[in-house]
């Protein structure tokens, strides 16, 4: 029992046929990708935005298109692309290792009030006139605070651990989402609170390239160390007590995955304001093409919220002639997807 | 490896529950926890694992003091085996049983081709390999035990511990269960096991130990150990013990409520009741 040199029978079997379907959401991000930085109101045809492209790697390409649509592809369109798509993943992935954390697939960061708390931080800074660096440091402490005071109050609910959590974060997020109204209420009326307004709804429509290069590192930094730990949620999914006894060091692993996901929270909601709906609804759907395991399930997260995003980010753009805010895109999304599965359980999660 | 505790006292909090208790588990012994609900089973179970912190006493693996160790390094000497329970999520039965490798994995990575054939091996071991794509929520009560074996042998342990893991199984899966707790014995383990049924405490221990009001009240060989007058102490009903022959002629000790509710004392309402419901029903 102890020595592998007992294990005499070499059961090898091939790998499972998750890594086609991870491939394909690849393709289907990398699909998308290219196609939005055609689509817009200015017009780019295939052949301008293949040269540009290429002409940022490659010397000798005949220059044969407008400066405009250089402008176009690299300060307008590549921002913004990189914004939805960071967005998208940081909060699917925030989404799915809460849920799997919390052992309860009901959460998201929205609905544990991260988004609310990380919300308020923001509009605090904005208020205060900070710079970007302060409102994601404020967005971070905001969801810090409003996370672990869902979870605290939580764990002092004696009956349906589930729903105690759902319940004492939709109080939570009220509770900031009241903050943040005060804020409004007390902002200056020409000036910041058209700007707290306006952010809020959830935008990607004024990102430049300094706000991308500012959120790119914390998202990547929580993403990276939750795709290392990725394994680790299917064990404290299992709960508390049974991922102890199996050798997991459950506070420290709990304190780690809180930390990624706020701070990915928290640097998505600096550049893009509330979009809701996201962190739920993404990891479902990536449950339903994946499966529950967190080694495949977490970057089928950040491929579909990436390409998600993205695409409704494009939609916002395309709808109508004018922008419509990505927060109401997403809820009219979201809520009748949700729906669907609470109403066919059987593919969400049991 | 042999585990001992040492004057163990245990509880949550203030509260003390389980006091005094000293006991040493060798290998290949199956031992069986007996006791009424609420007498500290439990309570020692989770302080031996190291979800509780010890109130007193020592736990010792090989003489050596657990109190330092990693959860990881505990878990790679002791197997823990829960009773059953629903997950959140539909896992497949193989990610089940490779999550037992986790005292094995680096914080940072995942489960390598490695830990994927030990944990099918222990599949194999229990006979369950047909099992190994199904969805741990779809199978069966008696299924999910045995995964939840396989589970805690891919840790390696060289102690394993149950607490009543037949408690929510029908007659034949408690069988098929035991029997394979009792083969893990010949492999050198050590099994320590709460268990509500004396039964199966004759059956499949070697060693028994009465737990009555969070003290140790007798600890020895099953025969010696459970008698009527000490199940009386235990669980405050009148039992008889009798000996019975197998079709192999194997003497095997059964235990017998002495007092059975029969129709004699059951309440008159009650009778008349049934009379006419038998009365109503024959007339249909």
């Amino acid at each position: 029992m102890h020595s592998n040199a007992e294990y005499t029978i070499d059961v090898k079997k091939p790998a499972r046929p998750y890594y086609w379907k991870l491939i394909s959401l690849l393709l289907i991000l990398i699909l998308i990708f290219i196609l939005s930085f055609a689509l817009g109101r200015y017009p780019v045809s295939p052949l301008e935005l293949i040269s540009v492209l290429a002409a940022r790697f490659f010397s000798g390409i005949p220059v044969f298109w407008e400066a405009t649509v250089e402008t176009v592809v690299f300060q307008v369109r590549l921002p913004r692309i990189l914004a939805a798509i960071l967005v998208g993943a940081a909060l699917a992935t925030a989404g799915a290792a809460y849920q799997g954390m919390f052992k309860n697939p009901l959460v998201s960061p929205d609905i544990l009030g991260a988004s609310a708390g990380a919300g308020f931080g923001a509009a605090l800074a904005i208020y205060f006139s900070l710079n970007m660096v302060g409102i994601q440091v404020m967005a971070f402490i905001g969801g810090l605070l409003a996370v672990s005071l869902t979870y605290g109050i939580s764990l002092r609910i004696k009956h349906d651990s589930m729903l105690a959590l759902v319940l004492s974060g939709v109080m939570i997020g009220s509770l900031f989402t009241a903050c943040i109204s005060m804020i409004k209420y007390i902002a200056d009326p020409y000036d910041k609170l058209p700007a707290i307004t306006f952010w809020l709804m959830g935008s990607l429509a004024s990102i430049t390239q300094r706000d991308v290069k500012m959120a790119i590192i914390p998202i990547l930094l929580g993403m990276v160390l939750l795709f290392l730990l990725r394994w680790r949620l299917n064990v404290i999914a299992m709960g508390e007590e049974e991922a102890q006894v199996l050798g997991l060091n459950t506070k420290r692993l709990r304190t780690l995955v809180i930390l990624c996901c706020t701070l990915m929270t928290a640097a998505a909601v600096s550049i893009s304001g509330l979009i809701g709906w996201v962190g739920l609804v993404i990891p479902h759907l990536a449950r339903m093409i994946v499966g529950p395991n967190y080694r495949v399930l977490l970057p089928a997260s950040i491929l579909l919220g990436g390409a998600y995003m993205l695409l409704v980010d494009d939609l916002a753009r395309l709808l109508a002639s004018m922008e419509i805010p990505l927060g109401i895109l997403t809820a009219l999304i979201g809520v009748p997807f949700f729906l669907y599965l609470l109403l066919n359980s059987r593919w969400g999660w049991k | 490896m042999k585990l001992e505790l040492a004057n163990l006292g245990c509880g949550y909090g203030q509260r003390s529950v389980v006091k005094d208790v000293s006991l040493t588990v060798n290998e290949g012994e199956v031992i069986c926890l007996l006791g009424a609900n609420g007498c500290g089973k439990t309570t020692l179970i989770k302080t031996v694992l190291g979800l509780l912190k010890p109130r007193e006493g020592h736990i010792l693996l090989d003489g050596i003091n657990v109190k330092s160790w990693s959860c990881a390094r505990i878990a790679r000497v002791i197997g823990y085996i829960p009773q059953l329970h629903d997950p959140p999520f539909p896992f497949q039965v193989l990610d089940v049983v490779l999550m037992g490798r986790t005292a094995h994995i680096k914080p940072f990575s995942s489960p390598s081709r490695k830990d994927e054939q030990i944990a099918r091996r222990c599949l194999e071991m229990l006979n369950i390999s047909h099992l190994e794509d199904r969805v741990y929520t779809e199978i069966s009560g008696g299924e999910r035990q045995l995964v939840l074996i396989a589970r805690a042998l891919a840790q390696e342990p060289q102690i394993l511990i149950m607490d009543e893991p037949t408690s929510s199984l029908d007659f034949g899966n408690q069988v098929k269960v035991l029997s394979h707790i009792q083969q893990l014995s010949r492999m050198n383990i050590a099994v320590l096991m709460s268990c509500h049924f004396p039964e199966h405490a004759f059956l499949y221990s070697t060693r028994v130990i009465l737990l009555n009001e969070g003290r140790i009240l007798y600890s020895g060989a099953p025969a010696e150990a459970i008698t009527a007058e000490r199940l009386k102490t235990l669980y405050g009903v009148e039992v008889d013990i009798v000996t019975v022959r197998n079709r192999m002629n194997q003497e095997l000790q059964v235990c017998v409520p002495s007092r059975h509710l029969t129709a004699e004392n059951e309440p008159p309402q009650t009778m008349e009741r049934r009379n006419r419901y038998a009365l109503a029903c024959s007339s249909q």
